[in-house]
């Protein structure tokens, strides 16, 4: 008999006993289903990090007291909150030095804290940043000048009461009017408008473009540090860019010893500084997901394993009821390939309905958590598809292969007098 | 055409040893329409088997249309079933899930015949049972007789050298008995090879050469 044939038999036999092949396959559409589903979020959740990120600037080195990772999977070490208070803040000079480094195109202290709600002419733009940052300061943190100009070495030098604004800030306060040359007052401070920015929107949930940027001589003027004060995460982040085509480690090397050199640190003391980049956190997020991975795997593995039972189940139920049709087709001919191929195509066709099913259904669930949860966007690549169907085939084939051959080894003369 | 030569069938359970067949000798002709009757336990069911290759004698030698079928493997035994035996049973057995055209067309699809031949032969097997309005039926729907006539047709599909009939009226009255039974005759007489199993002499006498059995042995 040509495969053709027996495909259709296969799919006559299954419509015959409609609602129990739809039972049967419940375990393998559950199974597909799950793994779609989470593969995609899964995916989209990735795909997401990885734009997020780039906001940040993907080269930039964010030179702090405290390393972002300090406690991952693989960094256990307990947390000694006394020393890292007591670690010394990075000064506007630290930010010089390193910016001599022949690997360094530019290292810009900065320095932010919150302002709440800043207001002008009755128009108020909502919880605001106020950054202190000096030139360059736009491209180790990815910001474009849409119009105006940037900080520069002279705004800093001067201390000069300039601003250039985030454009919800910009959008907020000014609406149609342009802004430059125009003045705005933070903390009681009036600052001229030299540039606003390009919308840049949020990264996780936090919005990037509520920002008014001021010369970091300017911000410390007015927020002075009291001489020997010292907390973990104060004092001056510098933000440093390799140079063009400097691979990031080489230039993160040459940074962590010029910083261990300035701080004095003897050869066995380790670093009481962190090199933060987004790639660390990228890898780190990645390292969670990989275990998501596996533990999803783990239970897609489980129903899968659970749904072919199921289908062994029926396809041995279905056998044993139809030893007779199996003797009366040896009788007129059919081979014990043709029997064996007729109830495998069976198993195979109802394992693959059901990863259809299955796919349709985990596709569905991810577009409906990606509608509902704001930040997540599913992503399902062509190979989550055919993983999905490839899977269930394989199951199909595999718990179909001992009720079939079960099938195929039945002697005619006893099937045939089967009641 | 047919010849069995020396043919014994034993059944080893391993407690017990049936001789359900010893030294059958047995030639069938082409053309011929011969009757095997027999009590029931006389063996007759077990040469029928073993004429229609659903099993392989446990000595002697089968002839079958020229094969040696005495010793062939399983799948090479379902290919000769497929293109020299046709088999009509007591109970009819037609797939209830198939229609009756669709019954019919069962051994062309074991013998790999194209889609464009097989609804002609069909049809021609239905007209020659005298049912080529009933294809689209399933048997549930179909009498008795009609059944039969449909297994009839399925039988006949492949041309097959010999057509093995076991009780064909065994489930039948008198009037479709006949009926049935006047087809056998006709097939014979336009040549087909016809072996009736039966215990039924009235069902024999249709035959044209009858052979008993007892015990397992031809007397």
């Amino acid at each position: 008999m040509n495969f053709f044939a027996q495909l259709k038999l296969a799919a006559v036999s299954l419509r015959y006993n409609k609602s129990r092949s739809f039972l049967t396959t419940l375990g393998i559409i559950i199974g597909v289903m799950t793994v779609i589903a989470i593969l995609s979020l899964l995916e989209g959740l990735n795909r997401k990090i990885k734009t997020e990120f780039s906001m940040l600037g993907s080269q930039t080195i964010f030179i702090q007291k405290v390393e972002w990772m300090i406690s991952t999977p693989g960094n256990r070490q307990q947390l000694d909150f006394e020393e890292l208070r007591k670690r010394p803040n990075f000064s506007i000079k630290d930010a010089e030095a390193l910016a001599l480094l022949p690997t360094i195109e530019v290292a810009v202290p900065t320095i932010d804290k919150g302002v709440g709600n800043l207001k002008r002419l009755g128009n108020t733009a909502q919880n605001c940043r106020l950054k202190g940052t000096a030139e360059g300061g736009d491209l180790t943190s990815n910001w474009v000048v849409e119009e105006g100009r940037f900080i520069s070495r002279e705004d800093r030098l001067h201390r000069r009461m300039v601003c250039v604004l985030g454009a919800y800030v910009a959008d907020n306060l000014f609406g149609a009017e342009n802004p430059i040359d125009k003045t705005i007052d933070v903390e009681n401070h009036r600052y001229t408008v030299i540039g606003v920015l390009e919308e840049k929107g949020t990264m996780f949930g936090n919005p990037q473009d509520n920002v008014v940027i001021i010369p970091v001589s300017t911000y410390l003027k007015y927020n002075r540090m009291p001489r020997g004060w010292r907390s973990i995460w104060g004092g001056l982040t510098i933000e440093a860019l390799p140079k063009r085509g400097v691979p990031l480690e080489d230039a993160m090397g040459d940074v962590e010893e010029l910083l261990r050199i300035r701080r004095g640190l003897r050869y066995d003391e380790d670093n009481d500084f962190g090199l933060n980049t987004q790639q660390m956190i990228m890898s780190a997020l990645q390292g969670i997901t990989s275990t998501l991975w596996i533990v999803m795997i783990g239970i897609a593995a489980i129903s899968l394993i659970v749904g072919g039972i199921g289908i062994m189940n029926i396809m041995l139920v279905s056998v044993a009821e139809r030893t007779r049709e199996i003797g009366i087709r040896k009788a007129v001919g059919a081979r014990d390939h043709d029997i064996l191929l007729q109830f495998l195509l069976e198993s195979v066709l109802l394992a693959m309905l059901g990863g259809l099913v299955g796919i349709l259904i985990g596709l569905g669930i991810a577009r409906l958590v990606s509608a509902l949860v704001p930040f997540l966007d599913a992503a399902s690549p062509w190979w989550t598809v055919v993983l999905g169907f490839g899977f269930s085939a394989a199951v199909g084939i595999f718990f179909g292969i001992y009720p079939a051959q079960k099938a195929a080894k039945l002697n005619p003369i006893q099937a045939i007098r089967y009641e | 055409m047919i010849r069995l030569e020396k043919v014994s069938k034993v059944y080893d359970s391993g407690h017990v040893v049936v001789e359900a067949l010893t030294d059958i000798d047995l030639t069938v002709d082409e053309g011929e329409y011969v009757a095997i009757m027999g009590s029931s336990g006389s063996g007759k069911s077990t040469l029928m088997h073993i004429l229609g290759c659903l099993d392989n004698p446990t000595s002697g030698s089968y002839v079958l249309a020229g094969y040696d079928v005495s010793a062939m493997e399983p799948d090479a035994l379902a290919k000769v079933r497929c293109s020299s035996v046709g088999f009509v049973f007591q109970q009819f057995n037609l797939l209830p899930r198939l229609t009756a055209a669709q019954n019919v067309e069962l051994p062309l699809l074991y013998s790999s015949r194209p889609a464009s031949e097989r609804e002609g032969v069909v049809e021609e097997m239905l007209s020659k049972v005298g049912l080529a309005d009933r294809g689209h039926h399933r048997p549930n729907e179909l009498s008795g007789g009609e059944s039969q006539r449909v297994a009839i047709a399925r039988a006949l599909a492949n041309d097959p050298a010999i057509l093995l009939a076991d009780e064909p009226t065994g489930n039948l009255d008198t009037t479709t008995e006949e009926e049935i039974m006047s087809i056998l005759d006709e097939l014979n007489s336009q040549g087909r090879t016809v072996i009736v199993v039966t215990h039924d002499e009235t069902v024999a006498r249709h035959a044209k050469r009858t052979v008993h059995l007892l015990d397992g042995r031809i007397v």
